[in-house]
């Protein structure tokens, strides 16, 4: 796996409770467009070592394993 | 959302060798449609779906996963050696 690097995206939020809601709330998922064969949206994010990370940073060197988690107890 | 400080505590704490990214404006979350919001009382809640991506080297989207199913990464871990495996073949 020397080619792959594995890019953890933590997005813990405060809403552990959040997905139970009353049927009278409207609820809308921004429905995951993207498959396989299309082109990744690029994008720039900061890493933990405060330095920018782009996904065209990889482009051509490393295969990109993108793992969004929520809620991952950081302590953040 | 995490901060960057927070994933630098947290990658030492269990000596991660690969970047922690926070997506503290939520724009790659939007672009990517991972985002799912909530309407209660006039106002809008948003967080994150789990989710595991993989783009190959020409950033070309090879495996895609969310929801539960996304927690556990072993399949997500296969696709991953068997392109790099095509990736070597070449």
């Amino acid at each position: 796996m020397k080619h792959t690097i594995a890019l953890g995206l933590l997005v813990a939020t405060a809403l552990a409770a959040a997905p139970v809601a009353p049927q009278a709330e409207k609820s809308h998922v921004a429905k995951m467009t993207l498959k396989v064969g299309d082109t990744a949206p690029e994008f720039t994010l900061l890493s933990d070592q405060w330095k920018t990370v782009k996904l065209s940073d990889y482009r051509g060197k490393k295969n990109v394993f993108l793992a969004v988690y929520v809620l991952a107890f950081t302590g953040g | 959302m995490d901060s960057p400080a927070a994933n630098a505590a947290f990658a030492k704490q269990i000596s991660l060798t690969f970047p922690l990214l926070s997506d503290m404006n939520r724009k790659m979350l939007k672009t990517y449609g991972i985002l799912k919001g909530y309407d209660v009382q006039n106002e809008t809640y948003e967080w994150a779906l789990r989710a595991n991506i993989i783009i190959d080297k020409q950033g070309i989207i090879q495996f895609v996963e969310e929801g539960d199913s996304a927690v556990d990464p072993n399949t997500a871990l296969t696709m991953c050696t068997t392109l790099h495996k095509k990736g070597d073949a070449k």
